[in-house]
């Protein structure tokens, strides 16, 4: 027999974007359900686990040892011949997660909040009733559920189901997602205060190859490549380790994904509902990052959830679509602008940007101002001398 | 004319990841905690999925007609 449930806001998907928007919502005292087909949230990851420090207050998160893995102080970024870039700040400036902790704290947060959470709860459609959306159906625990909600959050990943299913264009061409590929692994030589990412046309096709450290002698060792290429994310990962002589035998867990870095959806809600996170493409084209930008439009869609069931007004919902463009949308299409002019750079390039900015310039990038630094870039001998990279440099300004 | 094809998949290699269901144009694979399916139907022969998979366990095989 097929149980019935019914709450004002039934959230699919327990990542980060999901647990996020029924913690507020239930905050303020709404019945929310939270539900993902995982036995256990968080596990697996589809993630390298680093984000940046400023989230935990932002977004209202306890700085909890439990999930924070590693404090991290910086980056070191090497170019296709060996050119290293080190940006170290005095702080901690980020954190390597445990996602697989971290994910289900989110979760409890929410639970702890008011929501009613429920794990290994397969969403398989949605309920329509004279053409509209009433609610979805599952299976817990291989028991059939119907959950009938007045607003459904999409927040089911890059698959993206029920957005689809809601009739949400989320289509993006296949050279907007990345093919991510990652071992976590014991692997020496690496300072572990930072993240390490490698360059090079050859090292990973419009990617990149990262250490995210997690002990002195323990990190996520991953690759992020174009996903329309044709050989695999797995095949230039292997490659880089054999390259580099990094024995590979002892691999504590392979993690695998796709992950949208581009595309973002035109229309994030419809009728009663809402795409948050990967579903709705919210990723950082550049690097490939969806948990910060999942936690800010989780924030926006959950404020105007709250907004439409307070004045009982769904129309109020389209309003996450504005907010969103406006803050986070027309950012991350300048992002994306950024993305597709470093794809035109070649590994000579890359070589002649980090040997220049390995000098004096580190600095500028470590505050984060970027216009200066291609500023400088474009006075350097080597790059005066190419029209290309003058002309690429200022695609970027 | 496009060749019409079926995808497979090679379930040792396959994590369910979900990323071939991810980049699928027409709702053709569906990924759920258990098993990876396809649906004939709704396949374009795009072979998006092929080339998205990060550990390449999908590969196609040509409908004969």
């Amino acid at each position: 027999m097929t149980e019935i449930m019914k709450y004002d806001v039934v959230v699919v998907g327990a990542g980060i974007a999901g647990p996020i928007v029924a913690r507020n919502v239930a905050r303020e005292g709404y019945s929310v359900l939270l539900v993902d087909k995982k036995p256990a949230i968080g596990a697996p990851k589809q993630c390298a686990e680093g984000i940046n420090i400023s989230i935990f207050e932002r977004y209202d998160i306890p700085y909890d040892k439990r999930f924070i893995n590693r404090e991290i102080y910086g980056a070191r970024i090497y170019s296709p011949s060996g050119y290293e870039l080190e940006i170290k700040y005095k702080k901690v400036s980020g954190v390597i997660l445990e996602r697989k902790v971290f994910d289900k704290m989110l979760a409890f947060y929410a639970a702890r909040s008011g929501a009613d959470v429920l794990s290994r709860t397969e969403v398989e459609d949605v309920i329509r009733e004279n053409g509209k959306i009433v609610g979805v159906k599952a299976k817990h625990e291989g028991e059939p559920v119907e959950i009938y909600g007045d607003i459904i959050v999409a927040a089911d990943g890059v698959e993206s189901t029920i957005a689809r299913k809601a009739g949400i264009n989320t289509y993006a061409p296949p050279h907007e997602f990345d093919s991510a590929y990652e071992y976590e692994m014991l692997i020496d030589g690496f300072d572990p205060d930072l993240i390490h990412l490698w360059f090079g046309n050859d090292v990973a096709p419009r990617g990149y190859v990262w250490v995210f450290p997690k002990d002195e002698d323990r990190a996520n060792v991953g690759i992020g490549i174009n996903s329309d290429n044709p050989k695999t994310a797995k095949y230039y990962l292997d490659k880089w380790l054999k390259e580099n002589n990094i024995p590979s035998k002892k691999l504590l867990e392979i993690n695998v994904g796709v992950v949208p870095v581009g595309g973002f959806l035109k229309e994030l809600a419809k009728e009663n509902v809402v795409v948050v996170g990967d579903a709705a493409r919210q990723v950082n084209p550049m690097h490939g990052g969806g948990m910060a930008e999942a936690m800010k439009a989780g924030t926006i869609a959950s404020k105007w959830i709250v907004k439409a069931l307070e004045e009982e007004n769904l129309e109020l919902l389209k309003n996450y679509t504005t907010e969103w463009w406006e803050k986070d949308g027309k950012r991350l299409e300048r992002v994306l602008k950024i993305r597709k002019a470093v794809e035109k750079l070649n590994d000579e390039d890359l070589d002649v940007f980090i040997e220049v900015l390995s000098g004096t310039d580190a600095e500028k990038i470590a505050e984060g101002n970027y216009t200066e630094v291609i500023k400088v870039l474009l006075k350097h001998p080597k790059v005066l001398m190419s029209a290309r990279r003058i002309s690429l440099l200022k695609e970027l300004l | 004319m496009v060749e019409k094809i079926k995808i497979i998949v090679n379930e040792d290699k396959c994590y369910l990841c979900g990323g071939c269901a991810g980049v699928c144009p027409s709702l053709a694979i569906k990924v759920s905690s258990s098993k990876w399916e396809f649906f004939q139907d709704k396949c374009i022969s795009c072979k998006i999925c092929i080339n998205a998979c990060p550990v390449g366990a999908l590969d196609f095989e040509p409908l004969e007609g």
